[in-house]
């Protein structure tokens, strides 16, 4: 049986939940505002939006930017953060360029990327991929720079090359650092994701989200930020499942029993 | 002790060691060091803190490059790692995203070894270290002195000729550490691989070695060369009551308590 406790950590997400949603509904009521629809008004909304295929390609298609602009991101990010978590040479060429990027908005750029590129995809993937960078870079770079010598000298030793011991050593060493990047990087790539096709109105679940706004279908508006909030929630649980498998070695285990020796 | 000739296997050549300080003004860590190591001897190298014992090590390894003078390994000068020295540290440095096994079968599969004889091999290794049962845990999972038994094994499964062990059991618990060196001991009589053995301990130093290389610090130096005419196989119950290790014990502190003094003198 699960006891109480448990029970109520389960249960806590679901209830928190429920609150938020209430609160709302209470206060919508009291504030009786158009442009602020009660929580079931917006809830009623969420099957309409997912229902119409045309919302749903343009769903689909902000989710494969996403996808995309965060593989990308990952891809490069984490060998490069690598690199510089053990080279200086690499870390004092790419540590100025990356001071510059690192405080300006990403979405701030975009009006000159769509400028050179257009307001498709690419715009909007690449924007995607800068949010996400920096983040993963940072935490692969941290988590390097931690690896500790006499590890590294341990697979020398072993007959590792420099690149073996950067791959099998420094990367493996380093995962939970970087996997903590990648978290962040995913929120990012959300968010990023909806500012982009906010400011370039083509496609996708932000356009959705603010045509309706133009359009004063408050409920609408709201059920957008719902799916979206649902989104996000999902992403990171599925993320937070495959991190704890990876990195299942360096997680503390309380239920192990330490003392054999 | 061994009736063969003795051969050296390695040959440490005036080797001197600076290190930049953060105060820009250059440290001499190692002063002109020339030492030489017997095939299949137990070299130990005792000193204080910050003599250089470790830097002489890392030298030998190839993980540091001496700012002068030269280090051999069967008369070839050391460049770089190999496999064919072995560390272990302190610190212990396991992979912690590896197993017990899974550590220990790193170097041989690294060398090509199949990973069925791979496994086979680090199996009895980690059964002869007293880890057996201990094969799928991870590194978080065990003590300090298990920790240091997988180490251990980890490096003897690569089948280095030489072992270079720096301050192996320093941070362990005074049991723990009892308990390793009668281990190691055992372990070394089998095979008698040549070992280079970093310490402070005194007792530790005389208990395992064939020879002790004392060394002084501000400029690390040689001080003295003891041999250790103990027999062998050596018992740590039996050693403690010997006179004669109980007489190297007290000439080796009593050397290092004069070489205090002088340097609080001046
Ligand atoms: N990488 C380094 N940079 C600067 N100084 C160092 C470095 N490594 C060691 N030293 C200095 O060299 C001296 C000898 O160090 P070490 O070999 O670690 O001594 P031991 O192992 O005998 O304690 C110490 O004074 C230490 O501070
Ligand atoms: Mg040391």
């Amino acid at each position: 049986m699960i006891s109480p406790a448990a029970l109520i950590r389960r249960a806590a997400p679901v209830l928190a939940c429920i609150g938020l949603l209430a609160a709302w509904q209470a206060g919508s009521l009291a504030l009786k505002n158009d442009s602020f629809p009660t929580a079931i008004e917006a809830i009623r909304a969420i099957p309409d939006i997912l229902g119409d295929k045309e919302s749903l390609i343009n769903i689909l298609a902000s989710l494969r930017r996403m996808a995309i602009g965060f593989g990308v991101a990952v891809l490069v990010s984490i060998p490069l953060g690598l690199l510089m978590g053990r080279s200086r040479a690499v870390a004092a060429f790419f540590n100025p360029l990356l001071m510059v990027i690192y405080p300006v908005p990403k979405a701030a750029l975009m009006p000159i990327i769509m400028l050179w590129l257009g307001v498709g995809d690419i715009t909007k993937t690449l924007v995607i991929f800068l949010g996400v960078s920096l983040p993963v870079i940072y935490h692969s770079f941290e988590g390097a720079k931690a690896v500790e010598e006499k590890m590294l000298w341990s697979g020398a030793a072993m007959g590792l090359s420099p690149v073996q011991r950067l791959m099998r050593i420094v990367l493996p060493a380093a995962l939970p650092e970087i996997l903590t990047g990648c978290r962040t990087g995913l929120v990012l790539a959300l968010i990023t994701m909806i500012t982009s096709e906010m400011i370039a109105r083509q496609s996708g679940a932000g356009n959705i989200l603010f045509n309706a706004l133009d359009m004063g279908q408050y409920d609408t508006v709201f059920a957008m930020i719902i799916i979206v909030g649902a989104m996000g929630i999902c992403l990171d649980a599925i993320f937070e499942r495959v991190r704890a498998r990876l990195v299942r070695w360096s997680e503390p285990q309380f239920d192990m029993p330490l003392s054999f020796s | 002790m061994s009736q063969k000739p003795a051969s050296a296997i390695i040959e440490i050549d005036r080797v001197s060691q600076v290190f930049q300080t953060s105060s820009r003004r250059d440290h001499l860590a190692l002063s002109d060091i020339s030492l030489t190591i017997d095939e299949g001897a137990f070299v130990s190298i005792l000193g204080p803190s910050g003599c250089g014992k470790s830097t002489l090590l890392y030298i030998v390894g190839g993980f540091v490059s001496p700012t002068s003078g030269v280090a051999k390994i069967k008369g070839q000068a050391i460049t770089g790692p190999g496999p064919d020295r072995g560390p272990v540290f302190q610190e212990f440095a396991l992979f912690p995203w590896k197993t017990v096994l899974g550590n220990v079968m790193y170097g041989p599969r690294q060398q090509g070894v199949r990973a069925a004889a791979a496994e086979a091999q680090s199996r009895a290794l980690i059964e002869m270290v007293g880890l057996k049962g201990y094969e799928n845990f991870y590194p978080k999972e065990l003590s300090g002195g298990m920790k240091q038994r997988v180490a251990l094994a980890r490096t003897l499964a690569y089948h280095p000729e030489v072992l270079l062990m720096d301050e192996p059991f320093g941070a362990l618990d005074a049991h723990t550490r009892t308990r390793l060196q009668n281990d190691l001991l055992n372990i070394w009589e089998r095979d008698r691989k040549t070992v280079l053995f970093v310490t402070h301990s005194v007792d530790e130093a005389v208990f395992l070695s064939d020879k002790v290389v004392m060394m002084s610090k501000s400029p690390g130096r040689i001080r003295q060369l003891i041999d250790i005419d103990l027999p062998r196989p050596r018992r740590r119950n039996e050693l403690l009551l010997d006179p004669r290790y109980q007489k190297h014990v007290v000439d080796i502190e009593r050397m290092f308590d004069e070489s205090d003094e002088g340097g609080s003198a001046s």
